[in-house]
């Protein structure tokens, strides 16, 4: 625990240089700033994976502020993981900004960067740290208002501005399910105390499981809480984007993990609940990252996706566990929470290098970039890798934990009820779906960025990234190849034998493979290549305009899913009478819908709005009316007061 | 670890020297079909080796990536090989043959050639890649479901102990094997792009969809391309032929059995050929928004043989 309250003071110390410096624009007290940072996080990978693995929980209470309030820290085996999974993106990420932020035009602004993001950072590591609910609020609070700001760091842009208050309604949203789940929690418990299973009603079990679903959920985008996440991720700075996609979306899922599973009693149809909404997430998450042609949009989507994939991990493991099938439901498990730390290091990964990209060529939409592996031969590389992780290729980590799903699926047929195990067959094939169309999805988006011609002029211009930016990724490349590669060694270590394949050996027989195959061509084949223009059919010398582009790629997709996306047409006519007068005209417009946001978002505020409207009109009026309400309300009051008392 | 090492070598160098040969077989038979004689069996071979000798050409406008797919194909598929014994069956697999892993080892193949498709610039190569991927995410679920299926019905999901299971019972005991065999033709044919899904002979944009993509690849390369997409072919061909019809697969190392397993496996292949060839022959090549017919089909066999089993 002392070092864990070392690296928090690294972090405030840091936070503070930048603030005491913030008039002056000071690129070496930043980097100083930052390289603290970097320390402290590198202390938290420690602790936390010492902690992971010790399996001895860390305890640790911090002032008595009210009878029943209080800071209480206990770090266990699972908070330890979260830890470490923050901290290796939080470490990565500092790397990074030592040259990103200086890219942005105010001083102020550089300067503020450092303490929002530490701020930001140490905010979700105490929330998962917390033992009580009430300490878990107020960091819940300052991980929304802290994340809140740095979305809006180019608050100059309308659409900035528009997206940063769209997640600011949507985070309080779930923040009022969290009070309302805690207050029950506390109503039934009489404490804060994040007590493991406390005896509950089944009523009381039941709404505290609801209220945290959608509390957790909004955070983590479940489908339908989604919408912000698109808009947010891709107008925040790329690396506020890798924390809140790779990190913070994770830390609802470890709310929802905590209380599910140590604080509630989880019932069938909660595991059947999960599974549902995971799939949905994860299948309609990749079909809209597939339309998307805003690079950081499309990740956004896909982080969307791969929260269903946790949630699917989840779902499984209470069904499992509710017919007490305790081998698969730890799979499941261990399939969910794995999937955790590779999606929060994969998803980084791909921001980052995406980051990047945005930073060289000056814009986000992949039909304006292309030939950027020439370029950008490295960040191209990392960003392979990372599109090799998320597409769940092997030897890559993402594989790892898409393949314990499947052999948690796979084994469905040892429950006994017939029509669990056709929902876990439907849900199975939709899984699978969802697992192809990313790899598709990464094929449009590696080959439509960085392969073939540029397609516009500033992405001739683009150049490598400083080295600073690269080191960041590649750390959380490395990882990547590293879990996948020795997935089976470490869930070993960590004393668990899952059934799956060790992919040691399979990359080892690659590898002998590749030996091979390079030792036969080379002695069987001429060593001549010769580069020649690509075969237009004849036509003169093709430029960019004849490539493919990412909606022709998509388009037969598209064409599939057409139910799913619901375009939709409008059709304008004009009418004239004899004097050429026009006397009717209409508008034609064919425009793929946002069925979420036209259909659940934009009737829910409007609806929210007429009340208001009716609430406010009563206010508008004279002081003699508020007396009147007074008086009314006063008179209401004795009554109830005499007649509960 | 003896007999993997042997399994490793032999399943490897079998692979590789019977895979054109069905490649062949298929193109004799077609021909015939079309009333013309075909190249000779062997010009495969001789294709093959030429192209090895023959310069690369490259794009101008070509990355690292098209000097990297054919390897990462071949070493993809050979890996994706020794899930599926042809001849033999090892002691231990060490993790192979796992199912899962044997199909994602040929993504990753696949995902390689889609990006080299695109990395000419070529519109060619853009759309095979869009056609395979479209194809290849639709189909996965039905891929998985008839997998399911088999796992469901033989009770492990190594392909191996599959292969181990077929071999020690006999097919009359299991009847819905034969429909997930059904289901496993179908995949058969999507996978290694063939009529009514892709029409191999072609080079027509209108149609081809796995020879666009590799309509770039040139001399080594195209070879590596070729030679990689006969072993997928044969790999799925093993896969049916010993869930249907196991009998020959050698349980045990004798040279006998060895030789009793390659000659029962090139037996049993070369029908197989025959008859995707006269299948391939008499189906026409489907629209590529109509193939959902042919999909849910696949679809079906599968879910009514999980719902048999389930039932019984």
């Amino acid at each position: 625990m002392f070092l864990f309250a070392i690296g928090v003071g690294l972090c405030l110390l840091s936070a503070l240089i930048c603030v005491v410096n913030t008039r002056r624009d000071n690129s070496i007290t930043r980097k100083a700033a930052l390289w603290l940072t970097i320390a402290a996080c590198l202390i938290f990978v420690s602790e936390g994976a010492r902690t992971a693995l010790n399996n001895q929980p860390l305890q640790y209470s911090f002032s008595q502020i009210a009878p029943q309030l209080q800071f209480s820290f206990s770090i266990d085996r699972l908070a330890a993981f979260f830890i470490l999974v923050i901290s290796i993106v939080a470490l990565s990420v500092a790397i990074y900004s030592l040259r990103y932020i200086e890219a942005s035009t105010s001083g102020i602004r550089r300067n503020l960067f450092v303490p929002l993001m530490n701020v930001f950072i140490l905010s979700m590591l105490c929330f998962v740290a917390s033992a009580n609910s009430f300490a878990q609020l107020l960091f819940w609070e300052l991980i929304s208002l802290s994340s809140f700001i740095l979305v809006m760091y180019h608050y100059e842009k309308e659409e900035t501005r528009k997206a940063g208050i769209f997640y600011f309604i949507m985070t309080q949203m779930s923040t009022i399910f969290l009070m309302l789940g805690f207050i029950l929690l506390y109503n039934a418990t009489g404490s804060f105390t994040i007590a493991s299973s406390p005896v509950l009603t089944a009523g009381t079990n039941t709404l505290v499981f609801i209220f945290l679903f959608c509390g957790f959920g909004i955070k983590a985008g479940i489908i339908p809480f989604h919408k912000w996440l698109p808009y947010a991720h891709s107008s925040s700075p790329s690396n506020i984007s890798a924390l809140m996609s790779g990190v913070m979306i994770k830390v609802a899922i470890y709310g929802l993990v905590r209380y599910v599973l140590f604080v509630l009693d989880p019932q069938l149809w909660w595991g059947i609940l999960i599974l549902i909404a995971g799939t949905i997430s994860a299948l309609l998450g990749v079909i809209y990252a597939l339309k998307e042609h805003d690079i950081k949009r499309l990740l956004a989507y896909h982080s969307i996706e791969n929260i269903g994939i946790i949630l699917i991990g989840l779902g499984l493991y209470i069904i499992f566990d509710s017919y007490g099938l305790s081998d698969l439901a730890f799979l499941s498990l261990a399939a969910s929470l794995f999937h955790t730390l590779n999606h929060a290091i994969f998803k980084s990964l791909l921001f980052l290098t995406a980051g990047s990209v945005v930073e060289e060529t000056g814009t986000r939409d992949i039909e304006k970039m292309g030939g950027l592996v020439k370029t950008m031969p490295i960040t191209a590389s990392l960003f392979l890798i990372g599109a090799l992780s998320i597409s769940a290729l092997p030897p890559f980590n993402g594989f790892v934990s898409e393949l314990m799903i499947f052999q948690a699926f796979f084994q469905a047929f040892a429950i006994p009820s017939h029509y669990v195990i056709v929902l876990l067959v439907v849900c199975l094939s939709l899984f699978a779906l969802t697992s192809a169309l990313a790899a598709a999805c990464f094929v449009k988006a590696f080959g439509v960025i960085f392969l073939a011609m540029p397609r516009s002029d500033t992405v001739q211009q683009a150049h490598e990234v400083p080295k600073s930016m690269l080191i960041g990724p590649a750390l959380l490349a490395f990882l990547c190849v590293g879990l996948g590669i020795f997935s089976f060694q470490i869930f070993s270590w960590l004393g668990y034998q899952p059934p799956m394949p060790n992919l040691l050996w399979v990359s080892l027989s690659l590898f002998i493979f590749l030996g091979l195959t390079v030792i036969l061509v080379r002695a069987a084949s001429g060593h001549v290549t010769r580069r020649a223009e690509t075969w237009a059919c004849g036509m003169p010398t093709p430029d960019s305009h004849s490539e493919y582009t990412a909606a022709g790629f998509s388009e037969p997709i598209l064409t599939f899913f057409k139910p799913i996306y619901k375009t939709d047409k409008v059709i304008e006519r004009n009418f004239w009478d004899k004097y050429g007068a026009v006397f009717k005209s209409g508008r034609a417009d064919i425009h793929v819908m946002k069925i979420f946001e036209e259909k659940l978002y934009i009737p829910v505020a409007n609806a929210i709005r007429s009340i208001s409207r009716k609430v406010s009109a009563a206010q508008n009026v004279d002081l003699d009316t508020f007396i009147l309400y007074s008086f009314i309300t006063v008179i209401i009051l004795i009554i109830v007061a005499g007649w509960v008392l | 670890m003896a007999s993997f090492a042997v399994y490793f070598v032999l399943n490897t160098v079998f692979v590789l020297a019977v895979s054109p040969l069905f490649m062949g077989l298929i193109k004799i038979v077609k021909a015939q079909m079309q009333g013309r004689r075909g190249p000779p069996l062997l010009q495969i071979y001789f294709n093959l080796l030429k192209l090895f000798k023959k310069e690369r050409v490259v794009s101008l406008n070509s990355s690292f990536i098209t000097l990297i797919s054919p390897y990462i194909n071949i070493i993809f598929i050979l890996a994706a090989s020794l899930c599926v014994p042809l001849v033999f069956i090892p002691a231990a697999n060490y993790g192979f043959g796992n199912v899962i892993l044997f199909l994602y080892l040929m993504v990753m193949a696949k995902f390689f050639m889609a990006l080299g498709g695109l990395d000419a610039g070529s519109s060619f190569g853009g759309m095979g890649s869009s056609r395979e991927m479209t194809i290849s995410a639709i189909f996965e679920p039905v891929v998985i479901i008839v997998v399911s299926a088999l796992v469901f019905v033989l009770n492990t999901f190594n392909i191996h102990q599959m292969f181990a299971t077929t071999l020690g019972s006999s097919v009359l005991t299991n009847a819905t094997l034969f429909l997930t065999a059904a289901a496993l033709f179908i995949i058969l044919i999507t996978e290694t792009s063939r009529v009514p899904v892709d029409n191999p002979e072609t080079h027509l944009e209108l149609t081809m969809v796995h020879e666009a993509m590799i309509l770039e690849s040139s001399g080594p390369n195209l070879a590596l391309m070729e030679l990689s997409h006969a072993i997928k072919s044969t790999l799925l061909m093993a896969l049916l032929i010993n869930i249907l019809v196991p009998w020959g697969l050698a349980a045990s190392v004798t040279p006998l059995n060895l030789l009793i397993g390659m000659l029962t496996f090139l037996l049993k292949g070369s029908i197989l050929a025959i008859f995707m060839a006269v299948f391939e022959s008499v189906m026409a090549k489907s629209r590529l928004f109509g193939l959902r017919t042919f999909f849910i089909l696949a679809f079906a066999l599968a879910f009514v043989t999980i719902v048999f089993e389930l039932l019984v």
